[in-house]
């Protein structure tokens, strides 16, 4: 109770504390807020440049993937790299690999006899949706520097279409098209990809992840155009990433790190 | 290759976890050598930085070229602060590498790749939060950090590794979204990402420094740092993370984790917000000197009362990043606090790294966890006590190992500021220091129930091979070694800590001009 009592104290105080400083924020949308123009006097802002010379530097249309693939691409590889080492900290919290332990619960749950009459509706449903589901996911991906979308989404979709399986059938079923090794795999390949991108400029002088430099290698026009083709590269390596890390922490969820059973 | 060090160093552990991933999955056997390589090249880069900031001074490196305006992409930023640092991560990194042969316990070896993606993955985080100029970069490399740390301690077999894991994952992500609240307010009034862009903008507009939302970003980005570091209020995560985690895990993350965040507020302090603003504008600073007091006695008295070696060295790391904090808050015109701080956090990283070397081995080969445990020790292990004695000496602090000159510049920044408290403090907790481990020899060289100890040794062994009560048992190569390649740097780092410190100053000068004692 007592420790309740100081937990609460402190969110009110920090609370507090933070809505004292809105006070001081410029206003909501503010075109002449700093974030958005800069400081009074100062050098226009970031986002003012990414504005006016994202298409001119990348032949990008959409910003967003463009700051964050390229602009800040050191920021979002770290942050694909964040997930794989989520990932890998639940293999190595939960994965149970010992033998001895594996044969207590040997014996699968049948499902198959009860299963099959419950689940017809849900399995045909689902039967029609994933291939729907992993084709959209693909275009998102794939669509990610010129519309809405990109890695991250394409393949939270793409994750979230084998869980269905996993749900609607078994986690068997599941494990069957994409198996643990291959997720392990999958999740380092798609960093691979990203920090390959970042590394094979180093070979010819340039700057880390300084796309313009692969224009000879992607055998494009122009090293905007370079940027813009391999954008959508690391977006694949992200998508690849996210993908077999979303399904590997749930399949070691639902089976406390067995990956048999389950739900 | 030479101009691209600031991204090989961080490239080459990254490449190493892939590759422990793709391949390391199969054949275990490829796991440590691989880790080792990565390291190694990581080394070499590091070395090749702090050469060019000796050479040319600071070195910038704009990630995929976006270099015009400042702030349109990221930039990596390595001066004479934090380029001894990144040396000091690649070595410590690697005599943890060396010792973890048999990483998480003798039952999960099946998990030995796991455990060195996550190893590999925690180096990539510190030397990208040490050499980042980034103050957005910086928060994702502390995610990456993070995640790692929580595996590395949870991946011990021990229920209680798991719970001390999720503890600290807890305050973890309270510091870390602190952190990121910081950032965010400070964004909204700055409008850029970038530290030196932020704090020529703060430098132009001595309104925007006193300014409601900046004083509460300043605040919470301090606070979210501290809860990472472990400073006083905020360390109640550190003891059972830290001495619970397997010994592989703690040999890297005690010596590294809390001091690079201490990196992080000085890097803060030095190139975000300027020195001078803050001596300007922050009242508080001499609270926060007696709040890094409160955490040297605090984490004395607990290193008094603890009963384990692990937990007494746990509770020396709250004290000593009060000694830390306190020495960057003194605000001394000459600033030898910082100084002080800045050397400190290479000396403290190394000799932490060399006692929990030490205690891992002797833990490994004795099953020593009690302080009793070490009875008898010099006669048992000889050279692996040399080197505990060096890394206590270090602690202590006495010359001619490093503790000894990095307590010279903190007490001189403490008297130079007028402080007196914290002298006192620093002075005090030395003496505690001796107390303990001139018992701890003690125990070691007097000891008089070494059979007795070997019953013990058989209760917790964690690798118990060959045991012949009355033969020397010196620890294994790939622990001895790294033990005493730290303790040799130690000396090393105390004799020469002239050149270093100087070099230090250089960077802090440049960074924040110390203001001339008239004006």
């Amino acid at each position: 109770m007592k420790a309740k009592i100081y937990a609460s104290l402190a969110v009110v105080i920090t609370g507090a504390v933070l809505l004292y400083a809105v006070t001081d924020f410029p206003n909501f949308g503010d075109p002449h807020s700093p974030a958005n123009a800069g400081v009074k006097g100062g050098a226009p802002s970031a986002s003012i440049y990414y504005i006016e010379n994202t298409y001119r530097d990348t032949k990008v249309p959409n910003l967003v993937t463009a700051v964050l693939a390229d602009y800040r691409g050191y920021d979002t590889m770290f942050e694909t790299v964040v997930i794989l080492t989520a990932g890998m900290a639940i293999f190595a919290i939960l994965r149970v690999l010992r033998r001895d332990e594996d044969t207590e619960e040997a014996a699968p749950v049948d499902r198959s006899i009860d299963g099959d009459h419950h689940r017809i509706i849900v399995g045909i449903t689902c039967r029609i949706a994933v291939p729907l589901i992993q084709i959209f996911a693909l275009y998102v991906v794939a669509h990610g520097h010129h519309s809405p979308g990109g890695g991250f989404q394409g393949g939270v979709m793409l994750g979230a279409s084998f869980i269905l399986i996993a749900l609607s059938g078994s986690l068997s079923d599941a494990l069957a098209r994409l198996g643990e090794s291959s997720f392990i795999r999958l999740a380092c390949i798609g960093i691979f990809i990203y920090a390959g991108f970042g590394f094979l400029p180093l070979l010819v002088d340039r700057n880390f992840l300084d796309y313009g430099a692969l224009a000879g290698l992607l055998m494009t026009d122009g090293e905007e155009m370079a940027r813009s083709h391999s954008m959508l590269g690391v977006e694949i390596g992200v998508a690849m990433t996210v993908m077999a890390v979303m399904f590997a922490i749930f399949a070691n969820l639902s089976t406390r790190g067995r990956l048999q059973g389950g739900l | 290759m030479s101009d691209h060090f600031p991204a090989l160093l961080l490239v080459a552990p990254l490449f190493g976890a892939l590759i422990v991933g793709l391949a390391g999955m199969r054949d275990h056997r490829i796991c440590l050598p691989v880790t080792l390589f990565a390291l190694v090249v990581s080394l070499v880069s590091a070395l090749g930085i702090l050469l060019q900031v000796a050479g040319n001074g600071p070195l910038d490196y704009f990630v995929a070229g976006w270099k015009e305006p400042l702030g349109v992409g990221i930039q990596l930023r390595a001066d004479a602060i934090n380029s001894p640092l990144l040396v000091v991560i690649a070595v410590v990194a690697i005599l943890a590498a060396l010792f973890t042969v048999r990483p998480a316990g003798d039952r999960d070896t099946e998990k030995t790749p796991h455990f060195y993606i996550l190893f590999l993955l925690l180096c990539v985080g510190l030397f990208g939060i040490t050499i980042t100029g980034d103050a957005f970069n910086v928060f994702v490399l502390i995610e990456v950090t993070a995640l790692s740390s929580y595996g590395l301690i949870a991946i011990g077999s021990a229920k209680r590794c798991k719970v001390s894991a999720f503890h600290y994952l807890v305050m973890g992500t309270v510091g870390a979204s602190f952190y990121l609240l910081g950032v965010g307010y400070l964004y909204l009034k700055v409008g850029s990402l970038n530290m030196r862009d932020i704090h020529q903008i703060l430098a132009s507009d001595p309104s925007l420094v006193d300014s409601r939302a900046i004083r509460t970003a300043f605040v919470f980005i301090l606070v979210g740092i501290w809860t990472k570091m472990a400073f006083f209020p905020l360390h109640g995560w550190l003891a059972n993370a830290y001495s619970y985690c397997p010994s592989g895990s703690a040999c890297l993350l005690a010596p590294l984790v809390t001091k690079v965040s201490v990196y992080v507020m000085v890097r803060m302090m030095v190139s975000v917000f300027g020195l001078d603003h803050l001596e300007a504008n922050v009242e508080w600073g001499h609270f926060v000197v007696w709040l890094a007091v409160i955490a040297i006695v605090a984490g004395s008295v607990k290193a008094l009362a603890a009963r384990e070696i692990k937990k007494m060295l746990c509770a020396l790391i709250v004290a000593e990043v009060g000694y830390m904090v306190g020495g960057a808050w003194l605000g001394d015109p000459e600033r030898w606090g910082l100084t002080g701080t800045v050397y400190h956090i290479l000396a403290d990283a190394v000799m932490t790294s060399c006692l929990f070397l030490a205690a891992g081995a002797f833990a490994k080969r004795l099953g020593a966890v009690k302080l009793e445990d070490l009875s008898g020790v010099f006669r048992k292990m000889p050279l692996t006590a040399a080197g505990f004695v060096v890394g206590g000496l270090a602690i202590i602090g006495v010359p001619p190992t490093c503790g000894f000159f990095s307590k010279f510049y903190l007490i001189r920044g403490g008297i130079e500021s007028g402080q007196w408290v914290y002298v006192v403090a620093l002075l005090g907790s030395s003496l505690v220091n001796a107390v303990l481990f001139f018992r701890l020899f003690e125990i070691a060289y007097f000891g008089k129930h070494p059979v007795e100890s070997h019953g013990h040794g058989d209760d917790h062994g964690e690798g118990h091979e060959e045991e012949a009560p009355e033969v020397r048992i010196e620890a294994a190569p790939n622990a001895l070694i790294p033990l005493l390649v730290a303790a040799a740097i130690l000396v090393l780092l105390g004799i020469f800590n002239g050149p270093v410190v100087e070099f230090i100053r250089s960077g802090l000068i440049q960074s924040a001009p110390i203001v001339s004692a008239a004006g």
